[in-house]
C-alpha cells in the first residue's frame, strides 16, 4: 500500500492542532532533572523503587545551605524544571522550599499523607494504589485517601497518581469516582518493576489489557476528573516497555552527552551525589518493564519527529505532550484531546 | 558545490532564526561555525522541529540518530547537501 507523505507544515496548518502545537512548544524550554531529598519515608510500599539498589544508603544532606548552592549550580547549568521524588519530600518542606525559591517550575512526588505547605508553588503528585484496604496491605497505611484528599482540598498543584498494578485495576472506577466527587484531579501511572522484582506487581499481557479496557473507560467516563489521553494509555500499556517502543533518551539508556537528556538530565541521591550510569527518572526500574509515567513524559515527547509523520500521530502526540504539560506544569491547562481514539505508535510492529 | 552549500547555510540560519525566534541576527550575520547546543542554546526539540522544516523545504529525513553530530549551521548544510548529492 502506497503511504502518503505529509509535509509538517500541511500537517499544522490545520487550526485546532496549529493551536495546541503553538501552545505546547512554549514549554520546550524545559530542562529536567531530579533530587532525592530524604532516605526516609514515613510508610514502607511494597515494590517501592526508593528501597531498591544503592541509593537508599546514601546519607541525607540536610543542610539547607549546600541545597541551596547546588539548585543555583543547577540552574547554571541550564535547568529549568526540578522533581522532587525519594524518599518522602514532605519530611522536608523547608529544603524543597529552598528549591522552589531557586527554580521556580517542578514538581514534588509524595504519599500525601503530610500536607505540603502552600507557598511551595510546585505540582504535587499524589500517589495511589489502590482504595484504603489495598493501601493497608500493599502501604501499611490506614485511610490514604481520606488523608491525602483532606491534605490536598481545592489545591490547584495537587494531581493524583494512580499506579496501576495487577492487584488494584478494578478499584481505580471506585477511586477516580471518590476523587471527582470531591473534585479533584487523577492520571495514570503503571507499576514498573524494580530490577529483580519478580512478585505479583509485575504486570502481564493479561493485566495490561484489562488496564487499558479500565483507563479507556475512566477517560471517558470523568473527562474533568482524568487528566490523560488516548495515546497515554497506548503507550503505557503497550505489551513492550517504553524503552523498547520509543527509545529510552535518559542517561542510563543513552550514551550520548550532546544534546537533550543525555546532556543535561541528573538523578541526584539524598547526599547529591549522582551518577551518570544510574540517572534516570525513576532508578533501578527493570528498562525492560518500565512503563513509568514520568518516564513516557520525557520519552514519548522526545519523539516528535516520527510523530510528525502525518496528522493522526501528531495529534496523537499533541494530546501525550499536552497531558504530560497539565500533570507536571503549575498553571498548565489541558485541552480537549485531539484524538479520541487509540493510535498505534509510529513504526510499531505489534 | 560550494555555491549550493553556502546557499543551504544561508537558508538554515534563517529558519534557526525563524524558529527561535531569534533577535538581532540575520541570514548573513548568524555565525555558521556557532555551536548551536553550547552557543546559540536550542536543544533536542529545537533541533527536531529543524529537522521537520528541513524535511518539508529539501524532502530529507534526518535520522533522530543524526541529531547529536548537527552541531552548527555548517554542518546541517553541509548534511543536507550530501544527502541531496546522495539522492540524485
Amino acid at each position: 500500500m502506497e503511504t502518503r507523505e505529509y509535509k509538517f507544515a500541511d500537517i499544522i496548518a490545520d487550526p485546532p492542532v496549529r493551536e495546541r502545537w503553538e501552545k505546547v512548544r512554549r514549554y520546550f524550554f524545559l530542562r529536567e532533572s531530579t533530587y532525592d531529598m530524604t532516605n526516609r519515608c514515613n510508610i514502607r510500599c511494597e515494590g517501592c523503587y526508593y528501597f531498591n539498589g544503592d541509593k537508599q544508603f546514601a546519607v541525607e544532606n540536610r543542610d539547607p545551605a549546600a541545597w541551596k548552592q547546588l539548585l543555583a549550580a543547577e540552574k547554571e547549568r541550564g535547568i529549568t524544571f526540578v522533581v522532587l521524588a525519594g524518599a518522602e519530600p514532605s519530611l522536608v518542606p523547608e529544603l524543597c522550599r529552598i528549591c522552589y525559591e531557586t527554580i521556580d517550575l517542578g514538581a514534588i512526588a509524595t504519599n500525601g499523607i503530610k500536607a505540603i505547605p502552600a507557598d511551595i508553588g510546585y505540582k504535587i503528585h499524589i500517589s495511589a494504589w489502590g482504595n484504603d484496604q489495598t493501601s493497608l496491605e500493599i502501604r501499611k497505611a490506614k485511610d490514604m485517601l481520606v488523608h491525602q484528599m483532606a491534605n490536598y482540598r481545592d489545591d490547584p498543584r495537587a494531581v493524583f497518581v494512580y499506579t496501576f498494578t495487577p492487584v488494584n485495576i478494578d478499584q481505580a472506577r471506585q477511586v477516580t469516582r471518590l476523587l471527582a466527587d470531591n473534585g479533584h484531579k487523577i492520571t495514570f501511572n503503571m507499576f514498573s518493576s524494580p530490577v529483580g522484582y519478580t512478585g505479583p506487581l509485575r504486570h502481564t499481557a493479561e493485566t495490561l489489557g484489562h488496564t487499558r479496557d479500565t483507563m479507556s473507560q475512566l477517560l471517558q467516563e470523568y473527562p474533568e476528573t482524568v487528566i490523560y489521553s488516548h495515546y497515554n494509555i497506548v503507550a503505557h500499556t503497550h505489551a513492550k516497555g517504553l524503552h523498547d517502543v520509543y527509545g529510552c533518551s535518559y542517561p542510563r539508556m543513552n550514551p550520548s552527552t550532546d544534546i537533550g537528556l543525555g546532556r543535561s538530565f541528573r538523578q541526584y541521591r539524598t547526599d547529591l551525589q549522582w551518577d551518570r550510569d544510574a540517572s534516570c527518572c525513576v532508578p533501578d526500574t527493570d528498562c525492560a518493564d518500565c512503563r513509568h509515567y514520568a518516564a513516557g513524559s520525557a520519552v514519548v515527547t522526545a519523539r516528535m519527529y516520527r510523530h510528525a509523520s502525518d496528522p493522526e500521530h501528531f495529534k496523537a502526540w499533541l494530546d501525550y505532550v499536552d497531558t504530560y504539560l497539565a500533570v507536571w506544569v503549575m498553571g498548565y491547562e489541558k485541552g480537549n484531546n485531539l484524538c479520541d481514539y487509540a493510535v498505534k505508535p509510529p513504526e510499531d510492529d505489534l | 558545490m560550494e555555491n549550493d552549500i553556502t546557499k543551504t547555510t544561508l537558508r538554515i540560519a534563517e529558519i534557526i532564526i525563524n524558529e527561535l525566534k531569534l533577535e538581532d541576527v540575520t541570514p548573513e550575520t548568524f555565525e555558521p561555525d556557532l555551536d548551536l547546543v553550547d552557543e546559540v542554546g536550542i536543544d533536542s526539540m529545537d533541533l527536531a522541529t529543524i529537522a521537520l522544516v528541513i524535511r518539508d523545504e529539501y524532502g530529507i529525513r534526518i535520522d533522530e540518530d543524526d541529531y547529536p553530530k548537527l552541531t552548527t549551521v555548517r554542518i546541517i548544510a553541509r548534511y543536507i547537501t550530501d544527502k541531496l548529492s546522495s539522492k540524485e
